[in-house]
């Protein structure tokens, strides 16, 4: 179990780092998704977890969210050990698949997980929709939305209850381009506003816009920094062919 | 019409269903099971016990029939006994410590024909009718060994409610329970497996939410839904409307308008217990399953046996005795008997075979529903 070439440190100040994992384990029967994982993620800041299908990022998302139970280490977030129900007030958690009723609005959708996170501000709810531009189609049946107004509803919902952490599972896939900067633009104020953002990507294109990135290659953190740093360390201006020389291996996809 | 292409759409199918190994299950083992059982239950039956009470009302003459009537009845395997009076008799059926009361008229050597009246209990008429049937064959026997009285009339009748005037008196109260168990747990299954694949109770588990408030929530909601249903049941089954005939139209009536001795609101607060079980046992049973299809599926399984062997059907005393002891773990088996003895004996709250019968109903949701909170686990994967 080699350490990550730690090419930066990313945790800023001292006290306790917005997430930290130490020897993060989960196995399913003989297949090791997440493969000793330790970092230290620090506050207000992106960080964009790079790596094809089926590397560990899911996984390694729903460790530190505490949905799944790891194998072996432990996982922190802003200080409380997870999977911690109380904590999960201070987490936002946009899913993979869209996680929203069909059959309801999409200002029903927004207001329901507003009040499972305990919110009954029923601004908190048109801010949400206000944000993801879906506030003239608060009351279409999500059924009838768009592809990426569906996307947009879901971030809505892991938005409402004002996180002070933010977990993005692939979250502009679906997402048209124009969209997808005032996503970014969206994210870039939230984490100024001192949100930590854990953003999961296989693209490479939107590595830039993250303060540091992480490469996961088969269950584990292959290489961590800046999208300079990690340019420079790997000899080459093409960050994808530096993900492929930095974890050590040909067979990654595009 | 390509051949390549229906081969290879006939090759994917074969494909998907060969991978659904619960679908292959219950395609080939599921008729099996069912129809093993229906033909387990009406061959290999239980003769109904019959323990016989003979009420001699007509003195000296009565003693030789009686005698008779004994004989005749013990060949048919019955234990038979004789009671002082008819008000014994009718204290003995109605405590099930005697099955069957037989009453001999004082006039039985003057009428021509006697009448002979056949007590019986009445909560469940098709077990009442065996009982009946074997006092009437007995008195055949009787009759063709005497080779000279002309046969009697024979009377039935019963401790609660009226005999077999309607049968759906002991029918109805099994069908609305039967049908309210059957809709809810559908509903809850097959929505609930949508929760589980959708990826929305994903991210219900990444906020506060407890599983206990997810199982309360979802028994609120679909027992809203449960109650509405139930009381329209209700309402259809018990009540009664004419409609005038209007125009070329003939009057008719809307509703089955079934008599109940009892409470209808007891009635109803029986099936909507039962509803609530069958709310939290969808929820555990959506998590064996991976496809609506499945949800379906599990009926055949968990529905079937329970309309089988409740008592629904067949009485429970005419089960094959293996299977007997099945019938107390089987919530439908409480719901079924506790609306028997509403609508036919007018069983109110005072009545213990009621109050155990609904005891067991609310230990039976409360049951499902701590079970189907652990099903709900935040580890989903």
């Amino acid at each position: 179990m080699g350490q990550p070439p730690v090419l930066a440190t990313g945790s800023g100040g001292a006290g306790v780092p917005a997430i930290r994992a130490v020897g993060l384990c989960k196995s399913f029967g003989p297949i090791r998704a997440v493969d000793d994982i330790s970092v230290d993620l620090a506050h207000g800041r992106i960080y964009g977890l790079l790596g094809p299908n089926g590397s560990g990022k899911t996984t390694l998302i729903r460790l530190l969210v505490g949905l799944a139970a790891p194998t072996a280490g432990s996982a922190e977030v802003l200080g409380v050990a997870m999977p911690s129900r109380d904590n999960l007030r201070r987490i936002g958690y946009m899913t993979q698949a869209d996680g929203v009723y069909p059959s309801l609005t999409a200002a029903e959708n927004a207001s329901f997980f507003a009040a499972a996170y305990g919110i009954r501000d029923a601004s908190a709810v048109a801010q949400a929709l206000d944000v993801v531009e879906l506030a003239d189609r608060r009351d279409a049946i999500t059924a009838t939305l768009s592809g990426g107004q569906r996307r947009r509803l879901s971030l809505a919902c892991a938005l409402v209850h004002r996180p002070p952490v933010l977990f993005l599972d692939e979250p502009t896939v679906g997402v048209d381009p124009l969209l997808r900067i005032q996503f970014w633009e969206h994210f870039r104020t939230l984490a100024d506003a001192g949100t930590t953002i854990i953003v999961s990507s296989h693209v490479m294109d939107e590595a830039d816009r993250c303060d540091e990135l992480l490469f996961m290659r088969s269950g584990r953190v292959s290489a961590r920094g800046t999208g300079a740093e990690l340019r420079r360390a790997a000899g080459t201006d093409d960050l994808e062919l530096a993900f492929i020389r930095l974890s050590e291996g040909p067979e990654v996809e595009p | 019409m390509s051949l390549r292409r229906t081969q290879a759409l006939f090759r994917r199918v074969v494909r998907e269903i060969r991978r659904d190994r619960p679908s292959i299950a219950l395609l080939f083992i599921a008729p099996l099971v069912v129809t093993g059982l229906l033909t387990f239950i009406l061959r290999e039956g239980e003769t109904p016990t019959i323990d016989a009470l003979i009420v001699n009302q007509a003195g000296q003459p009565g003693t030789l029939v009686a005698a008779e009537l004994t004989r005749a009845l013990e060949a048919e395997g019955a234990t038979v006994q004789a009671a002082a009076d008819e008000v014994s008799a009718r204290t003995a059926v109605a405590d099930e410590s005697a099955t069957v009361a037989v009453l001999l008229p004082a006039d039985l050597a003057t009428a021509q024909p006697p009448t002979i009246t056949i007590l019986t209990n009445g909560l469940d008429p098709s077990a009442d009718g065996a009982q009946v049937a074997a006092v009437q064959r007995a008195f055949l026997a009787v009759v063709a060994s005497a080779a000279n009285g002309a046969p009697p009339t024979i009377e039935h009748t019963t401790i609660y409610g009226v005999p077999s005037s309607d049968p759906l008196v002991a029918f109805a109260p099994a069908l609305v329970a039967f049908f309210a168990y059957f809709f809810v747990y559908l509903l809850t299954g097959v929505s609930f497996l949508r929760e589980r694949t959708g990826g929305t109770l994903e991210r219900l588990m990444a906020t506060p939410v407890a599983r206990g408030e997810i199982v309360t929530g979802y028994s609120l909601g679909f027992g809203l839904f449960a109650t509405l249903q139930v009381a329209l049941l209700l309402v259809w089954v018990i009540g009664s409307v004419q409609v005038p005939s209007i125009g070329p139209l003939p009057a008719f009536a809307v509703g089955l308008g079934v008599d109940v001795a009892g409470s209808p609101v007891l009635a109803f607060l029986v099936v909507v217990v039962l509803a609530l079980g069958a709310v939290s046992l969808g929820i555990f049973l959506s998590t064996f399953a991976r496809t609506e299809l499945q949800v379906i599926q599990f009926i055949p399984i968990v529905l079937t046996p329970q309309f089988l062997l409740s008592g629904v059907l067949f009485p429970i005393s005419s089960l094959p005795a293996v299977l007997q002891p099945l019938t107390a773990i089987m919530p439908l088996t409480y719901a079924v008997d506790g609306l028997r003895q509403i609508f036919v004996r007018g069983a109110d709250l005072g009545i213990a075979e009621l109050r155990f019968d609904i005891l067991v109903l609310v230990a039976f949701a409360i049951g499902f529903a701590t079970v189907a909170s652990l099903t709900i686990r935040r580890e989903i994967a």
